[in-house]
């Protein structure tokens, strides 16, 4: 990822030359560097009591649109969606904030059981 | 990319500002398809957006009148938000390694000098179809779009690994892309093939889509190509090839991507599997692409019905069509046949005769026997979509 990380670097600059568009092909090596730049998009989540844990945790690895796109799961469902991100993922989530995570989640994305 | 793509994204965006999920009422139509949002990623045309970060885009379905599915159409799903976008070929390398006689670094140069092999092969998400389950899964909420038939060129896998001589007690090869996860502890999205499956004359490792380099949110430079096989193991911004001697066993095999261990590969809807296995070759499934859902038609004028078919591996010996709900079915007739990976193109003229909504269905059956069941076989990760299809249209 360093090396990743510095090629976009270096291309930072030359993507923005190239203004309109985000594709961009290295010219004086032919066909060597591919780079794109991926769009901000705006996604946001519904209003409710623990939005702002949902933004800090759930986004480190996701946007939101990845819990707005599901359909409306039971409490249980999210219960278990949530602790499979932290025992899984390693999402930095504790006891506390988990729970906020879930009641928020059951709340505004839940079938209301 | 044109200019009028830049002034929609940033009116998009200003309308993210002002709360998009509330109101999708005064947006343009244009920006929109099957009621979904759309939106334009580098290389690709608008697509229907499930998920920006990692992107998940989707296919709208009119693409589905083309034979061939256009580079720019074809769907996108990453796993893990690192995902590459920046690819410089002369330091790229493609390493083989692991229980085999020597390693390998091939260039994009070297893997140009393997044969070449092209064939046209459906891609399709294991989760296509998932927001069509009931009850309803967790996961990309997938419609129709999450596959594309594609012609792919690259490399044989096998020779590659021949060259590389594979040792005498290897039992898998194991694919790395250059993708990976924001936190140390998410599983690396890591895949693998059994050996015997691995060596077979058809899995390449594509440089090319469709006669041109990979789009980068398609794979690029290489991805592996497992024809038939569903798209999870097809890995993009392939990195690493390693053949090991003991089952590969990490996240994305197990638990990740598994199906009930039954013939059917399915459970009673809402219940747990007891065992299950990785899943693998595609099912049997058609889609009807015209008329389009909810159609008006004019009685007495004649109707070309036309959709597509496929397997995961076996060409498809028929397509019957129904016109009144599943009572009477009668044969369709074929496209061009681009042989037994692509999906064929089938159509049935019809002429409705009264007034009236009629069910359009259509059901595939490949050269096996294997076909689709008129009710969803139901699983709890939503994959293998494969329920006949059934449309409503309108004759007036």
């Amino acid at each position: 990822m360093k090396i990743m990380f510095m090629l976009t670097a270096a291309l930072f600059l030359s993507v923005m030359l190239m203004q309109h568009n985000a594709v961009s092909m290295e010219a004086a090596n032919e066909s060597a560097v591919k780079s794109i730049v991926l769009p901000a998009i705006d996604s946001d989540l519904k209003e409710g009591a623990g939005k702002d844990k949902v933004a800090t945790y759930c986004n480190i690895c996701h946007s939101p649109d990845y819990i707005s796109m599901q359909p409306p799961f039971p409490a249980d469902k999210w219960s278990a969606i949530v602790h499979k991100m932290i025992v899984v993922f390693g999402a930095p989530v504790n006891e506390a904030d988990s729970r906020t995570i879930i009641d928020y989640l059951s709340s505004n994305y839940g079938t209301g059981k | 990319m044109k200019d009028i793509n830049f002034s929609r994204r940033d009116f998009l965006r200003t309308a993210g500002a002002v709360g998009l999920a509330a109101a999708f009422g005064g947006i343009p139509a244009d920006i929109f398809a099957e009621g979904r949002r759309l939106y334009k990623f580098p290389e690709k045309t608008d697509l229907i957006l499930l998920t920006s970060r990692p992107p998940q885009l989707e296919t709208p379905l009119h693409y589905f009148k083309e034979l061939i599915t256009p580079n720019e159409a074809l769907f996108v799903r990453w796993h893990l938000a690192n995902i590459p976008t920046s690819v410089d070929l002369n330091k790229w390398r493609l390493m083989i390694g692991g229980n085999t006689d020597k390693a390998l670094e091939l260039s994009m140069d070297d893997l140009k000098k393997f044969e070449k092999v092209s064939f046209t092969a459906v891609i399709q998400c294991s989760g296509n179809g998932r927001s069509f389950f009931e009850p309803r899964a967790a996961g990309g909420q997938w419609q129709n779009g999450a596959m594309g038939n594609v012609t792919w060129s690259g490399a044989r896998l096998k020779d590659i690994l021949t060259q590389a001589g594979i040792k005498a007690g290897s039992v898998d090869v194991v694919f790395d892309g250059l993708d990976s996860g924001p936190l140390p502890k998410v599983p690396d999205f890591v895949k693998s093939l059994p050996l015997d499956k691995a060596v077979e004359d058809d899995i390449i490792i594509a440089y090319e889509m469709n006669g041109e380099p990979l789009t980068m949110l398609n794979g690029f430079p290489a991805r592996l190509v497992v024809p038939g096989w569903y798209a999870t193991y097809w890995v993009k911004a392939l990195r690493e090839i390693t053949v090991v001697s003991k089952t590969y066993e990490e996240f994305w095999m197990n638990p990740a991507y598994r199906i009930p261990d039954t013939p059917c590969a399915c459970v009673a809807p809402g219940s747990k599997p007891g065992k299950s296995v990785p899943i693998t070759r595609m099912n049997t499934r058609s889609l009807i692409i015209e008329p389009a859902a909810a159609a008006s038609l004019k009685v007495g004028r004649t109707v070309d019905i036309m959709g597509l078919a496929f397997s995961g591996g076996y060409s498809i010996k028929d397509v019957t069509v129904s016109v009144d709900g599943g009572n009477t079915w009668r044969e369709s007739r074929f496209g061009k046949d681009m042989g037994k990976y692509s999906w064929i193109q089938w159509y049935y003229t019809w002429k409705p005769e009264k007034k009236g909504k009629y069910t359009l269905m259509a059901r595939a059956t490949n050269s096996i026997g294997e076909s689709q069941p008129f009710e969803s076989l139901w699983n709890p990760s939503g994959y293998m979509w494969n329920k006949i299809e059934s449309i409503d249209v309108n004759v007036a």
